[in-house]
């Protein structure tokens, strides 16, 4: 673990040797493309494994259904997506949705802890639209250390708006997943759980190349890095066009040849290659141009935050143009949506969130000296910051006052910038998001709209989307407020609830003494405590699937949807 | 104690040195208690069960863990190879049962038989002997030697350097310290990190 001594000067030992990269001068790798997995139903597991990513021993990493990251899902608006998520691994993580509106309580946040050994089974409609999104570990203090190992994955959220539109969507083909991180091998060949790695990793694959036809390609990029930033662009310094900010299509392609990805953001570029089979090209990160006080623009001399990468610029794919393919795209579109972007006139609220170091502040409530805090508060997950009326179109502003730039994420909505530092944002920002940088000492005003989901028992986050960061408690917790049904039924005691059959064999069936009783959380137990399955509103019509549970006496709670009162039932498998 | 950003913002590199400077203290030159743990023949085991045995490798690993699976067939030649020479290899499951089914005591018996173990493989229920050795992942390694009526760690870490490619192996290190410490000499590399699942410890 982080604090194991040897461990801490095995990786200081590497930064002052500067012997862990052996990666430079070696030959290209072919980019890893993670299959795709359609839906509605998704059984992911996530496990404990290892992969070959550089020659010699091999890396103990964690995958889902995989030996690095995960399956890329495939979502289409308006469907309900039902998810069955084992953890394999040998401790506890939990699953978020990162960027999609849902239910708190499947919203796989710090508080949906998945035990090691556990099934969870959330589910909700999707109500977003077709950009690129991703799923990710959000245990808190975890964060870091379990997407470090290689736990995620993408999501791309297809519905008719985007399907009707001329773009390249052949995965893997014209239509192309590149996630971005960059990774720090000890001399053993491990991932080391620092803030910025020695050697960029592009889905998986240390020095990426990939051939691609000679037409318009689309990328869809994320940025999964723990901290690093990093500033898109080509070798030959061409144009290519933003067509997606995080959550939708932007109104119409927006042209450049830079453009600064954060932690936790995406964006899907289209690039033209037409004429040009048989050239090859780079795209880099050109991040010896960034400030200092933008992730990936330090250059620390020594230390734990010194990295091969720090203020350089670097490859992230070698890309290899060969013949077009047949039914090419081969032009790009000049128009794609049109958006209607939240109107600041509509806000019922306006909150203040300030951002900032602790550095020199005697808060005795301020647990540490050195974290980043957000409203003068390190995260406590028994605190929560705001009640948020369902229905409310609120204006957030984000006040820094840090001397380091910090990606800002808030779960459940997507919102659009209104403003950053008084300006209104660049056009590839003009759209839907759910990052927003926040600059050393600006300030950045979006807006939201808080629809539906009201539950006061499970809160959202906002954080800091640094990993590092996030787990040191630079993150807060809001809950929509307000009444889920229109109608308050008369309200009978929650143990009535009866278990049948009992003894049970392969389906465990809930009888509902009240009729207007509904499950909003199912857990069960075996006889050690064990926790097998967490069943966030299960739909129990058809039963819960107890097929694979050894024989013996098991627990059941069941917590009422209205009066959140939680009933225990003991049953026998048979 | 976590690294915090600014920590080394603010101190650069004092703060290194202070962390250099920290008390690191090895496992080498430990001196274990024996134990006395149940084998996949039903059978109790300790080490004063091996009045003639000059060392011991011990090897905490487990059923379920991918990269653990990787070693067997060279637990089997190093126990050949070297409980002739006085060096007897015994293996040790730690790992939380309650979280792995596949760890449980039968499966371990399954394991032993099914993969032919010609060593003892002993099930810690307890997690006391990992927690004693302050074994950390499956699997790791540890050389004990007899020093004046007491075992003394003399290697810990890592079997050898590559678990997917045993004809890649570079550095033997569990044989290298055996071999030395056979021949009198000194061990070229006492420490290294286990790599392989975590063993985590109930509380």
């Amino acid at each position: 673990m982080k604090n194991h001594p040897s461990f801490q000067l095995l990786l200081l030992n590497c930064f002052a040797a500067f012997s862990c990269n052996s990666a430079h001068t070696q030959s290209y790798n072919t980019l890893w493309i993670p299959d795709t997995l359609a839906g509605p139903n998704f059984n992911l597991t996530i496990k404990d494994t290892f992969a070959q990513l550089t020659p010699g021993n091999q890396t103990i990493t964690a995958g889902i259904n995989s030996k690095f990251w995960g399956p890329t899902l495939i979502f289409n608006k308006g469907e309900v997506v039902k998810m069955n998520i084992k953890n394999k691994l040998n401790e506890a993580t939990t699953i978020h949705w990162h960027g999609f509106h849902l239910p708190a309580v499947m919203d796989g946040g710090p508080h949906q802890v998945i035990p090691a050994g556990t099934v969870w089974q959330p589910y909700w409609k999707v109500t977003n639209n077709a950009a690129t999104y991703w799923y990710h570990p959000h245990l808190h203090e975890m964060t870091e250390e379990h997407i470090t190992k290689g736990i995620g994955g993408l999501i791309i959220v297809r519905d008719a708006e985007e399907s009707a539109l001329p773009l390249p969507r052949k995965y893997g083909v014209d239509d192309i997943p590149l996630v971005l991180t960059d990774r720090d091998f000890s001399t053993q060949k491990q991932f080391q759980v620092v803030p910025y790695g020695d050697s960029m990793m592009t889905n998986g694959t240390l020095r990426a190349q990939y051939s691609v036809p000679a037409q318009v390609v689309r990328f869809r990029v994320l940025n999964a890095a723990i901290e690093r930033s990093f500033n898109i662009g080509f070798s030959d310094n061409r144009n290519f066009f933003i067509i997606t900010s995080d959550g939708g299509l932007l109104n119409a392609p927006v042209s450049v040849n830079r453009y600064l990805l954060h932690a936790g953001e995406r964006i899907e570029i289209l690039v033209s290659f037409n004429g040009q089979s048989g050239q090859s090209f780079d795209l880099k990160a050109f991040n010896s141009t960034l400030a200092n006080a933008i992730p990936g623009g330090e250059n620390f001399p020594g230390g734990p935050f010194a990295n091969f990468l720090g203020k350089k610029d670097f490859t992230m794919l070698h890309i290899n143009v060969k013949a077009q393919t047949t039914g090419a795209i081969t032009t790009i579109p000049t128009t794609l949506k049109t958006n209607v972007p939240l109107s600041a006139a509509n806000a019922n609220v306006t909150r203040i969130l300030t951002m900032s170091d602790s550095t020199g502040v005697t808060n005795p409530t301020i647990l540490g000296p050195n974290a980043f805090l957000i409203n003068h508060k390190l995260f406590d997950i028994n605190y929560n910051q705001y009640n948020v009326p369902v229905g409310n179109t609120e204006i957030w502003e984000i006040r820094s006052t840090s001397g380091f730039g910090h990606p800002f994420h808030i779960h459940d909505v997507e919102f659009n910038i209104l403003s950053i530092n008084g300006a209104a944002p660049p056009a590839a920002q003009a759209g839907w998001k759910d990052v927003v940088f926040v600059p050393s000492r600006q300030t950045v005003r979006f807006i939201a709209k808080f629809d539906d989901y009201a539950d006061a028992l499970h809160p959202f986050m906002y954080h800091c989307h640094i990993s590092l960061h996030e787990d040191e408690g630079m993150m807060g917790q809001f809950v929509v407020t307000g009444t889920a049904t229109s109608t308050l039924q008369a309200i009978k005691k929650a143990n009535d609830i009866k278990l049948y059959p009992n003894p049970a064999n392969d389906r465990l069936f809930i009888n509902f003494s009240d009729p207007n009783m509904q499950a909003y959380y199912v857990r069960i137990s075996n006889a050690l405590g064990k926790t097998m399955y967490m069943l966030p509103r299960p739909q129990l019509q058809e039963g819960i699937d107890i097929s694979n549970f050894a024989s013996g006496v098991y627990t059941l709670e069941l917590t009422d949807e209205k009066t959140k009162t939680t009933t225990t039932k003991k049953f026998i498998k048979q | 104690m976590k690294i915090r950003y600014f920590t080394f913002k603010l101190l650069g590199l004092l703060l290194v040195m202070a962390i250099f400077g920290m008390s690191f203290s090895p496992i080498t030159g430990k001196i274990i208690q024996d134990f006395k743990l149940k084998n996949v023949d039903g059978k109790y085991i300790s080490l004063k069960n091996y009045p003639q045995a000059k060392g011991f490798i011990i090897v905490f690993t487990c059923n379920h863990c991918p990269f653990a699976k990787l070693y067997p067939p060279r637990m089997n030649a190093l126990n050949s190879k070297y409980s002739k020479l006085g060096v007897p290899l015994i293996a040790i499951s730690s790992t939380d049962t309650i979280t792995y089914d596949e760890d449980t005591y039968p499966n371990m018996v399954r394991k032993a038989k099914q993969e032919k173990f010609n060593f003892p493989y002993l099930f810690d229920g307890q997690q006391q002997v990992a927690k004693n050795f302050t074994a950390q992942k499956t699997p790791h390694a540890f050389v004990i030697w007899k020093e004046d009526g007491k075992w003394v760690v003399k290697y810990n870490g890592a079997i050898d350097d590559n678990g997917g490619e045993p004809e890649k192996v570079e550095n033997p290190y569990v044989a290298q310290a055996v071999d030395a410490l056979l021949a009198g000499k000194t061990i070229g590399q006492k420490e290294t990190k286990s790599i392989g699942c975590q063993i985590y410890f109930r509380k």
